[in-house]
């Protein structure tokens, strides 16, 4: 039989064919990312102001855990993570899952004005965040109006309060968002097997669970990866919205790793390493997730 | 990833919360005029700009009679820039700026990029400063900007209190451009219900402060002053005021044993705790404050009027005058400092004598510069320019006083203070100990921890 | 019963919607009233919104950052649909254990800040002569780990067995990708193109660093720029701001029926 070796011939075949696939895109990501990562993580191990910098050891890496401020926002980055991720990826699949109802009007309309919150630029999304929480914004109205309040609450400068709002702002931004990747999912999976199901007797919140969520796993694993990532490097929300406060008690690792680089003496070997203290986790996570959801059953 | 990319956006982000710390000020009586003004100047600029700033970059070593210049308010510095321009070319009719409109972060962020990449070409000739920032980057990147001491400037006619931003190792860096002199705010009509005048607010202490804020309090409700919280501002400008740093000369950080220090805090709480001082919690809401009319004042620099004008139905109801001084506190003053920025020269500048040439008959030389410039609202720190008849001008939004000429007279007697290279690490970390010991630390705790960090940030 | 679902359905709809849009009828109404009266909080349109557009028109040059926003966005987007989704489907359709593993290592590209990496890249660019150059505020964000990945995920539920009749029919591997697998993954090509235009309109820290001249603003750089003066004019900056906003919204609504809307009888 002459078979398996002209299989084989034709797995190398593919098996070419798919690193020339994929080579334009995995190249510039070398070039783009990994050779100026490179760079970085030899600047990790110099230390100095400015231009002048000479080596340091692991000085930087050790450095970084007697920094208490890094340790705090690290501390406060978990702290997101660890609620708005799950929150926001189950809000979004339900949302997803009720807009790709057949039956339901005006799904176009109600998904666009979901999606909006993250179409809008964020100095607006700042403004807006900020003077709704302000000390005469509208949350502080309708509070005190229905009594809930005595006199206005300081979101923004309270500890548990401004992170609060810091979770608040982001699920509002980034739900829909995530949403996008779950709608897109489901449109691979056959309407009929719903509405078999339908036929069967399952439940809507049967259905969710054991036909949605399993066929929607590798969108789930990569919008989980994504937020992972995105949490983890949070910068926006803790600049414009409390600026870090109070009192460092909001402020994120990539906040701190800016106002390393940019606002105070720049010290860019250290900020390098605590760059890569964020790769580190991230990746660890990353890896726990792949390991869970990234099967080809 | 999407992050990432949305945190791309991060210079619009800091911009509202920083605008604060920029200075600046503006005469609203003439304060439209003076938009189009800019806005023509920035027509008639545009010819220049359509050649590609890249290529009038370099054209400009081969003895061109173009500048690139960075600076970031049409209606203020840029206006000054293209006030500037129009004044040099009465002599030099072949001279062309070239400003490009890029907000302080950015530069920031741009100088230390290029500065650390090795690669100055992208910089302009000449950018505008933070004076906050001058130590930091200078030393930081000193192959970055050009040593100005002999560039033909007189700096000796310059506020010293003033140059010292821009002077390191007794080398001048940066000539001044704009005043940050501090005034406080205050309407007239809210303090008569109380029975008060401003008069009751000049020349004051702090103590007498908190006494008569204590009585519009109770006459109208109304607190004297908002700031933003987590922000140090005030903390600064009370800590100037005496003519102290969170510094030492030789560099090491100066908070612990700072006697001075514990008292601004201590006035800062008791402000905070009387309910004279409303704290609020971003920029915006601080100028929607006074705007709308919830507090009955403010105190900040004198760029703060430019804001306050916005105000156009309280016009007639401000009045300006110094700031209080601190209680039991040696060389206390009613005269302090909040932002202001100079200009530099960077090290890609080709044509360095033309761009040395062009400042100092500029702003370090032309009272006419100064003259035209002032409705915008930006006031001189160049002593001449203070004498001329324009400063003795009265402005109605703040009752016909004379605000200009005041602030040129406050800004003599602000004493000079050190800025300090880690002066960035050690605001935040005062702002800390601040929220914390309003919120019932001890003090003594919280200086400590923040000189620790200062110390810890300083030992890199 | 059902009912009574429906109209909770419906409920929980128009209330997350009512959040969702509050910001955009915020930012209207910013936009046609005085600086004042925003930080007021006021949230009812105003008659302001021709002097607030006057404003605008005189301190920035909005066209140009239009073109230049819709000039960067269109080709990013572009290049990177076609570079992320030929790399995603290289990956997951000829997956083995090596593939898998480079999968793995691109994935690490994006887990380092931003802010870490600029200095060396900028570094480079320099010494390619790329600043000041579209190639330049492109080149970095045309490959994204994030894109690959996603048409490596949806590259999943690409029916082998189309692939294998197409084969035995003759087809090369080339002509697979764009005659059977562009035209089935389109919901995720419209996704992905919603997003990547949005990030690409959105993008400011790299082309700031990297664009130093006037001629090459974007929207976001003009909005930046109205925040930055001593005194914000917040009708004016709301105005900017709508404009900054709506195309993005506008191409959400023009391709969520493609990802939205399945393909019907299509190639399935």
């Amino acid at each position: 039989m002459s078979k398996p070796s002209k299989k084989m011939t034709l797995n190398k075949k593919h098996n070419i064919t798919g690193w020339l696939f994929l080579a334009p895109g995995a190249l510039l990501i070398l070039f783009m990312s990994f050779v100026p990562m490179g760079r970085a993580l030899v600047l990790s191990f110099k230390t100095g102001v400015g231009a002048a910098m000479k080596s340091c050891g692991l000085m930087n890496y050790t450095r970084m855990f007697q920094d208490t401020v890094f340790v705090q926002s690290i501390k406060n980055t978990f702290f997101y993570l660890i609620i708005q991720v799950p929150i926001m990826l189950i809000f979004a699949l339900i949302l997803a899952s009720i807009l790709n109802n057949r039956q339901l009007r005006f799904k176009g309309l109600f998904r666009t004005m979901i999606f909006l919150p993250c179409a809008t630029s964020l100095v607006a999304y700042a403004v807006i965040f900020r003077s709704l929480f302000a000390n005469n914004g509208i949350v502080n109205w309708v509070l005190v109006n229905l009594g809930i309040l005595d006199q206005p609450y300081s979101f923004l400068t309270n500890v548990w309060s401004a992170r609060i709002v810091i979770i608040i702002a982001l699920l509002w931004r980034w739900t829909g968002y995530n949403m996008v990747f779950y709608l897109a999912g489901l449109q691979n999976i056959e309407y009929s097997v719903y509405e078999a199901a339908k036929i069967d007797g399952a439940s809507a919140i049967q259905s969710f669970f054991k036909i949605t969520v399993p066929l929607l796993k590798p969108t789930i694993l990569l919008t989980a990866i994504m937020s992972t990532n995105g949490t983890l490097q949070l910068f926006d929300e803790s600049v414009n919205l409390t600026d870090g406060g109070p009192a460092n008690a909001s402020i994120t690792m990539s906040h701190y790793i800016y106002n390393v680089s940019f606002k105070y003496v720049p010290n860019f070997g250290y900020a390098a390493a605590m760059s890569f203290l964020i790769l580190i986790l991230v990746a660890i996570l990353a890896f726990l997730q792949m390991k869970v959801g990234d099967k080809r059953d | 990833m999407k992050r990432k990319i949305l945190a791309a956006l991060l210079a619009s982000t800091m911009v509202l919360s920083l605008a604060g710390c920029g200075s600046g000020s503006s005469d609203s009586s003439t304060a439209a005029p003076a938009e189009d003004g800019a806005a023509a100047a920035e027509e008639e600029a545009a010819p220049a700009e359509d050649t590609g700033d890249a290529a009038a970059e370099e054209t400009a070593a081969s003895g061109d009679q173009t500048l690139t210049v960075w600076c970031w308010d049409p209606a203020f510095n840029m206006n000054a820039m293209y006030e500037a321009e129009k004044v040099y070319q009465q002599d030099h009719p072949d001279f062309a700026l070239n400003v490009v409109e890029t907000p302080w972060e950015d530069v920031q962020t741009k100088v230390t990029t290029a500065a650390a990449s090795g690669d100055l070409s992208t910089l302009p000739d000449i950018l505008l400063m933070q004076d906050n920032a001058f130590q930091k980057n200078v030393i930081s990147y000193p192959d970055a900007f050009l040593d100005l001491t002999s560039s033909g400037v007189d700096f000796s006619q310059f506020a010293a209190g003033k140059t010292a931003y821009s002077v390191v190792d007794g080398k001048n860096y940066g000539v001044p451009f704009d005043n940050g002199a501090v005034i406080g705010c205050y309407r007239t009509d809210v303090l008569e219900q109380a029975g008060l005048t401003v008069d009751d607010f000049t020349d004051i202490t702090w103590d007498q402060y908190i006494e008569n804020g204590k009585k519009v309090l109770d006459a109208t409700g109304k607190p004297l002053i908002s700031m933003q919280a987590g922000e140090c501002d005030l903390i600064m400008m009370m800590l100037q005021s005496a003519g102290s740093s969170l510094f030492n000369e030789d560099g090491t950080a100066n908070i612990v044993n700072n006697d001075t220090l514990k008292v601004v805090m201590e006035t800062y709480k008791a402000l905070k705790d009387s309910g004279v001082l409303v704290e609020v919690n971003s920029w915006d809401e601080y100028v929607g404050s006074f705007v709308s009319g919830d507090v009955a004042g403010t105190i900040n620099g004198c760029w703060i009027m430019a804001s306050i004008q916005t105000a156009e139905d309280q016009a007639g109801n401000w009045a300006i005058t110094n700031m209080p001084s601190l209680v039991g506190v040696d060389g206390a003053t009613n005269y302090s400092n909040n932002g202001g920025s100079s200009w530099a020269v960077t090290a890609n500048c080709q044509n360095t004598e033309l761009a040395y040439d062009f400042l100092a008959s500029t702003f370090a030389g032309s009272a006419e510069l100064y003259d035209n410039i002032l409705s915008s609202g930006a006031l001189a720190t160049w002593a001449p320019a203070g004498d001329s008849d324009a400063y003795g001008v009265g402005n109605d939004f703040f009752g016909g006083d004379a605000v200009s000429a005041k602030i040129v007279d406050f800004s003599t007697k602000v004493p000079s203070n050190i800025t300090g290279v880690y002066y960035y690490e050690a605001r935040d970390a005062v702002a800390t100990a601040i929220t914390n010991y309003i919120n019932g630390s001890d003090i003594a705790t919280e200086l400590q921890t923040a000189e620790d960090t200062v110390n810890f940030n300083m030992g890199q | 019963m059902i009912k009574f679902r429906k109209f909770a359905m419906y409920l929980f709809l128009i209330i997350v919607s009512f959040f969702s849009v509050f910001p955009l009828y915020w930012m209207v109404c910013a936009a046609t009233n005085k600086s004042a009266e925003v930080i007021s909080g006021r949230l009812i349109p105003g008659t302001y919104f021709v002097e607030n557009m006057k404003a605008l028109l005189a301190s920035q040059n909005v066209g140009r950052a239009m073109t230049n926003s819709f000039r960067y966005a269109i080709i990013l987007t572009i290049l990177s649909l076609i570079i992320s989704s030929l790399a995603g489907y290289g990956f997951e359709i000829y997956h083995d254990k090596a593939k898998d593993f480079v999968m793995n290592i691109i994935l690490l590209a994006m887990m380092v800040p931003f802010v870490a990496t600029m200095i060396p890249l900028f570094q480079m660019f320099s010494k390619a002569g790329w600043l000041n150059s579209t190639i330049g505020f492109i080149l970095p964000t045309i490959s994204t780990p994030f894109l690959i990945m996603m048409f490596r995920q949806s590259a999943r539920s690409f029916p082998h067995d189309i692939m294998e009749a197409a084969r035995i029919d003759g087809l090369s591997e080339i002509r697979i990708f764009f005659q059977m697998f562009i035209p089935t993954m389109r919901s995720t090509y419209a996704a992905a193109m919603t997003i990547t235009f949005m990030n690409a309109w959105n993008s400011y820290l790299w082309p700031k660093v990297i664009m130093t001249d006037s001629n090459s603003q974007t929207m976001p750089m003009v909005v930046a720029n109205l925040t930055q003066g001593y005194v914000t004019d917040y009708g004016v900056l709301m105005l900017a701001v709508l404009f900054c906003t709506l195309p993005t919204a506008i191409v959400f609504f023009c391709l969520q029926n493609a990802f939205a809307e399945g393909i019907t009888g299509a190639v399935k």
